[in-house]
Order: C-alpha cells, then structure tokens, then sequence
C-alpha cells in the first residue's frame, strides 16, 4: 500500500516534470537576455576573467560575498563565546584513544599537501573551479585531520584571529580603494593583464587570497573549538 | 590502434572488475572486517590500474598518474588501518561471535611491553 502510494506520487511528479522541461527547449532563448550576456561577456571582455561564476561572485556581487564573509565570522565568534566559557576547567583534551604511529605519520606527511591544495585552489579562482571558499575549506581540513590524529596538537587562537583580521582589513581596504578610485565600491582598481593569464582579473585573485585564508583560520578555529569542548 | 591504447584498455578493463568486486564484496560480506578487506584490497588494486590504463591512453598526463597513484597507494591502507583499528577499539568482532580468537589484541601488547 505504502509503495503504492510512493509509485503514485512519483509518476504524478515525474509527469509535472516531464511537461516543464519538454517546454523549455534546449539550445534556445527564453529569457532575457541583457543580464545574461552583460555577465558572460562582461566577465571575459572587461574583467578578464575565465570562470565567470568567479567573476559574478567577487566583482559583480562583491557586495554579497563581503556579506557571507561577514556571516561565517559572526557565526565563528558565537561559536566561540558560546563554547569559550566551558574551556577554563579543561587541561587537556580527552581523548578515549590515542592514534598509532602509522596514522600519525601518515598525517604529518599528507598535511603540507593538503595545505598546498587548498592554497592552489584558491589562488587560481579566477581560472579554474574553485575559489576562496572552497580553498579555505580545504586548508581546514587539514587542520582537521591534525587535530583529531595529535592529541597535543594546537592551534594559536591569537595567530587565527590576525590571520582572519588581516584578511578582512584587506577585502575592505580592496573595496574602498576602489571607491575612492572609480567611485563605486569594490570596483577594479588593478590592470586587467590577459585572459587566461594567473595575473589577470585585477582585484577578483587577490580578494579570493583574502577569502580563502579568512575561511581557512575562521573555519579552523570553529574545529578548534569545538573538539576542546568538554561535555 | 596502436600497442600502447591495447595495453592501456586492457588495463582499465582490468581495473573497473576489481573496482565491481570490491562493491560487490562491501555488499555481500557479513561484517566490518570483512566489507574493509573487500573495499579496500580490491579499490587499491582497481582504481590504481584504471588510472595507470588511463596514463597509457594518454601519455602526456604520466606525471599526474603517477602522482595520484602515490597518493592512492599512501592514503588507503592508512584509512582503513585507522577504521580498522577503531572498529576493534569499539568491540566490533567478527561475525561469528568468537571473543577468543582476537590476534590484534596480542600484537597490541606486545607494542605496550615493548614502549
């Protein structure tokens, strides 16, 4: 009965899904077309830039993404004054098992490369998939990986929260050089160079830098928090 | 067809049978010891010989193969010693229940006797 019901509802909803999709047509126009075509051409004729989701995200919409910054190091400092409190009565981490050898070996050697994936991906955002988020994410992986194989590993608070502030001081003072160049914030304030190039997009590399490293030290420090809270 | 794209075929046909054993093996074995032996033996053998046919196929990307089987031959037997090893830290034994037979236990010791 119950199947019965599930074959029914999906036949219902693949039949709604057939009909929309059937009418969109591939390969043809259906939308308007200035903002579409002022982004893809845009992003490769003035930015310079090869991957345009990149272009949309830091220069067209610098704006949002100095607002989801914004969030990740809001949620990142509640986090830490929720959890910070609870640190003082707690020497050491527990820990219920050590790792072996092998594991620890194994992750001192996998560290460095996993930092240097994470730095390539953020340092060729503007050319490839990938960008500051993600690199920033993989960085703290890493650190991830150091914090649950090392029971004494640890991470400087007081080095993250520099990292973290420097970077932010940089996207703002990225955003109002612009300002105060071409009077709209965040507005290109470095050569183009060429397409395809690693020194290309003016600004969009070095604010996914910035990005990237501010995710990478706000992330790692949520890590950070979290495995040395006591329960 | 020359002799290099023959190799390499045969090479990732072999690789993607081993690639279908080892799923079939997590699927079919009864226990977390035996679906790691499954899982791990067989993708190690299989993922790194599809990706070696794959270098053969193309020549030019041999330094990023080898690399990615480096990390393949590095990263696998380290994770599954770690799942292994909490597996057995959590009293997870093999199927059939036999508490006696439990031969980590005694290397294990014998670590601590010799630290």
């Amino acid at each position: 009965m119950k199947k019965a019901i599930i074959l029914i509802s999906l036949t219902i909803l693949g039949v709604y899904l057939i009909d929309i999709f059937t009418g969109i047509g591939f390969g043809t126009q259906h939308f308007a077309s200035g903002v579409k075509d002022a982004y893809l051409i845009g992003s490769k004729e003035t930015l310079r830039v090869s991957n345009v989701v990149t272009s949309i995200v830091v220069n067209f919409r610098g704006f949002d993404t100095l607002g989801e910054v914004t969030v990740l190091f809001l949620a990142s400092m509640a986090l830490g004054g929720i959890l910070y409190k609870k640190r003082h009565d707690v020497g050491e981490r527990s820990v219920l098992f050590p790792s072996t050898r092998i594991v620890m070996s194994g992750a001192k050697l996998l560290f460095p490369s996993i930092v240097l994936l994470g730095a390539y991906v953020f340092i060729h955002g503007h050319l490839s998939p990938g960008g500051g988020f993600q690199g920033g994410t993989i960085i703290a992986t890493g650190f991830l990986l150091m914090l649950i194989t090392y029971r004494n590993y640890s991470v400087s608070h007081n080095r993250l929260s520099w990292v973290e502030s420097l970077a932010g001081v940089l996207f703002i003072s990225l955003g109002l050089a612009g300002y105060f160049v071409h009077d709209s914030f965040l507005a290109n304030v470095f050569p183009e160079g060429k397409l395809n190039d690693l020194f290309s997009g003016g600004v969009i590399g070095i604010i996914y830098v910035a990005v990237g490293f501010k995710v990478a030290a706000e992330l790692t420090g949520i890590i950070y928090t979290i495995l040395h809270e006591k329960d | 067809m020359s002799i290099l794209e023959i190799i390499g075929g045969i090479l990732i046909v072999i690789g993607s049978l081993f690639l279908f054993l080892g799923a079939l093996g997590i699927y079919r074995m009864p226990d977390v010891f035996n679906r790691l032996q499954a899982g791990t033996k067989a993708t190690t053998l299989g993922a790194m010989s599809l990706i070696l046919g794959v270098g053969f196929l193309m020549p030019g990307w041999i330094l990023k193969i080898l690399i990615i089987i480096i990390f393949i031959a590095y990263s696998n037997p380290i994770s599954s010693h770690a799942l292994a090893r909490a597996m057995h830290l959590r009293k997870r034994f093999m199927y059939f229940k036999n508490e006696e037979i439990d031969a980590y236990k005694e290397i294990d010791e014998n670590n601590k006797q010799v630290k």
